[in-house]
């Protein structure tokens, strides 16, 4: 009697003309990883977001998500690459970019929020200036990081961004070997996503204080494309971080995995 | 073997081809240049084509305009001064020694190329390479190559094509001519037409003691200009760089494809002109005249000095498509500055970084695109002030050595502008906002942390913040208390 084994490559073998894709598992990607510098989320990514690839962080506001990002490009910036930030509502704060490490004169800051149409006088709107924006940038190459803060775009006007655009995206980001990280209030970029990082808060310091000293956060792994258990994961996994206030002289951030 | 040899380069009907150098669409056709003041404006100069449809120099415009098919242009000094300039460099990359002959319908340059033989070959051979190159700058010119200062000019001033004279045969090379191309003064031609001199070798057969008893010495310089034996005190010209292009149309132009395509020649001809002496391009300013007196001005800064065309003529493309002139062109000037071209030193273990003349193009598209002042790094101002910050320019290549970044801290993302709220206090502390939409509890309250500055000046601040906790969202934010208007403000939320 033959073995499982024997029939399964016999069945191949067989169909192989007729189905070549069908047997066939798909190719796996193995991306080189970047990592956040936050050793909890670094963990909870095994070692940080794919390069060449799009990572979603999607939380509501105060879950940490904009300083996740922020952590992300620092890292970048500080091994002498250059990231982008294309900013559709205008509330990245410099300030707080400098204190998470990040240095500004290797930071290209598209703010896409102005009013006035510029000279050509078309009237796109922010949302649009920011999907043109990031499709040169990745178009050009030589970024290391593209970050598109959709963090305060409306969620009815981000989920209508076509799949196409997503998809080009990522294709973009795969031949200039770039990291899209999109930053948004719920996840846009479906099936384009390699990562989606769920943020949420978890509790906001301590009361009795009489400053706000720090933030607790909540992530969750809802999306790896390149993970490899196959098994289907009941509850995803979950860490939890802490962030200190800017002005919290030596305080770090701290953290537990989940 | 005579240590002298000279090339000169001759260039007749000048206004008009300076003029037809950027249009190669009008050089098939005829065309006359008109020069003088309305209306009494006439034929200055033409082109080949206009001579076979019956034009000649002096002609009125009324004469002119009933010639069918002939197109008429002004004369423009200023193409020509840019004109002359063009001229006079491409002569100067074949000798550093070559002297200006100017006059008013042609230019001509005469080169010394004693012992340039080895570089370009024989003098055939250089005076041909010498009409190529004009000719791929827009000139049609003439060449002859000999000894003698005059016999190479009086020989390039009445032949076409390349004329080689060799060393002693000055005088049969010019016994043809007729005594008209000495220019001489009209006493003096009709005394020669008298005595039945017609040509320059009937000239140099005159006795000279003779000559020179009835003429003088001007006679004795007309002989020897004949005889080819008159020698020259050569004065260099100091070769010097202006790249500098100009073009005025006849009339005014619409249409940026149309001006796209005079200033791609244009910087064609800058960066061959730049090329030539190992230069690139460092700025490019484009200046246009428009209708009504008006004027307006672009730059073009590239990362790193170009010799690119299609680069320099895409980036000028975006920059006149995002701030394109008011009216119509009537005129465009392009002026360049030239550097030392950009080097960079590439690495296999550099990191990933913009390439310099793409992200040019890139950002020149950003700003297009979202405006001038909304695309680049943001550097912090040492001010207290709240948001104090200005954009500059994105530059690559200013990276620091690679070092550790410090723990990521709490980040704030802006409201702007500040939105108003109305703010219930109580104890002296927020304890409500309304937005304008939405009542929001305020679970813990964090402050006042105040801040003032700026006293003296029409910019001060003086103001409360307070770090709030939102009750039923777990969200944080920034509320401000304006204390000089006492006005509320959210103005960033804790991410």
């Amino acid at each position: 009697m033959p073995s499982a084994n024997a029939l399964r490559i016999q069945i191949e073998r067989t169909l192989e003309n007729r189905f070549p894709a069908a047997l066939t598992p798909m190719p796996r990607t193995v991306r080189q990883v970047a990592t956040v510098g936050i050793l909890e989320v670094d963990s909870l990514l095994s070692g940080g977001f794919p390069i060449g690839a799009i990572s979603e962080i999607i939380g509501p506001s105060t879950s940490g998500r904009t300083c996740l990002t922020l952590s992300f490009i620092a890292q970048r910036t500080s091994e002498g690459k250059v990231c982008a930030w294309v900013d559709a509502s205008d509330s990245l704060d410099p300030e707080s970019a400098a204190a998470n490490g990040v240095r500004l004169r290797q930071l290209l800051w598209v703010r896409c929020a102005s009013n006035a149409a510029p000279g050509n006088g078309k009237p796109w709107s922010p949302l649009d200036r920011a999907l043109r924006a990031t499709d040169l940038l990745l178009q050009a190459g030589g970024f290391a990081a593209v970050v598109l803060d959709l963090g305060d775009v409306a969620g009815e006007h981000a989920r209508r961004i076509s799949l196409a655009t997503w998809y080009r995206f990522r294709q973009a980001a795969d031949q200039s070997r770039s990291c899209l990280l999109v930053l948004g209030s719920a996840a846009y970029a479906q099936s384009s996503a390699d990562v989606v990082l769920e943020c949420a808060p978890l509790v906001a310091g301590d009361t009795n204080q009489p400053v706000l000293e720090s933030c607790a956060f909540d992530v969750q792994l809802k999306r790896q494309r390149s993970a490899s258990s196959v098994a289907a994961i009941r509850k995803p996994p979950a860490s939890t971080w802490t962030a200190p206030g800017a002005w919290a002289m030596g305080a770090c951030a701290t953290g537990d995995r989940g | 073997m005579s240590r002298e040899l000279y090339a000169c380069l001759y260039t007749r009907e000048f206004p008009v081809q300076s003029l037809l150098r950027l249009r190669p669409d009008l050089r098939g056709i005829p065309v006359a240049v008109l020069d003088g003041r309305a209306p009494l404006e006439m034929i200055c100069s033409m082109n080949r084509a206009a001579l076979e449809t019956g034009a000649v120099c002096g002609m009125t415009r009324l004469e002119a305009e009933r010639i069918p098919g002939l197109r008429l242009l002004l004369r423009s000094p200023q193409c020509e001064t840019a004109a002359r300039e063009v001229f006079m460099e491409c002569a100067a990359n074949f000798s550093p020694r070559f002297e200006e002959i100017g006059a008013d319908t042609h230019c001509a340059c005469m080169l010394d190329i004693a012992g340039a033989e080895r570089l370009f070959g024989t003098p055939a051979v250089f005076a041909q390479r010498m009409r190529q190159a004009l000719a791929a700058a827009g000139f049609r010119a003439s060449a002859a190559v000999s000894a003698n200062f005059h016999t190479a000019l009086l020989k390039a001033a009445t032949a076409s094509g390349v004329s080689v004279i060799p060393e002693g045969q000055e005088a049969v090379a010019l016994a043809n001519l007729p005594v008209d191309a000495l220019h001489l003064p009209e006493k003096e031609a009709e005394t020669f037409a008298i005595w039945g001199i017609r040509s320059l070798g009937e000239l140099a057969a005159l006795p000279e003691v003779e000559l020179i008893a009835r003429l003088g010495q001007d006679g004795k310089r007309w002989r020897d200009i004949a005889s080819g034996a008159l020698p020259h005190l050569f004065q260099p010209a100091e070769p010097k760089l202006s790249l500098q292009e100009f073009c005025e149309f006849e009339s005014a132009v619409e249409q940026i494809d149309s001006v796209l395509f005079i200033a791609a020649r244009m910087i064609d001809s800058l960066v061959t002109r730049a090329a030539g002496r190992a230069l690139s391009l460092a700025l490019l300013n484009i200046a246009m005249r428009l209708e009504g007196g008006r004027s307006h001005q672009l730059t073009l800064r590239p990362a790193l000095p170009t010799t690119d065309r299609k680069f320099l003529l895409k980036l000028l493309q975006i920059e006149l498509a995002s701030h394109p002139p008011q009216s119509a062109i009537v005129a465009l000037t392009m002026a360049a500055e030239a550097a030392q071209a950009g080097i960079v030193q590439l690495g296999l273990f550099s990191s990933q970084l913009p390439e310099p003349s793409r992200l040019d193009v890139t950002l020149a598209r950003l700003k297009a695109l979202v405006g001038d002042d909304r695309v680049g790094s943001p550097v912090l101002e040492d001010s207290h002030r709240a948001d104090a910050f200005h954009m500059e320019a994105f530059a690559v290549g200013t990276q620091c050595a690679a070092i550790a970044s410090p723990k990521p801290r709490m980040a704030l993302r802006r409201i702007r502008p500040p939105h108003p709220v109305h703010v219930r206090c109580s104890n002296q502390k927020p304890v409500a906002f309304h937005d304008g939409r939405q009542s929001y509890a305020i679970a813990v309250s964090y402050g006042p942390w105040r801040t003032s500055g700026c006293w003296w000046a029409a910019d001060d601040w003086d103001r409360d913040e307070w770090d709030v906790l939102i009750a039923q969202e777990q969200c944080a934010h920034l509320l401000v208390n304006d204390r000089r208007q006492n006005r509320w403000y959210l103005e960033a939320v804790y991410d």
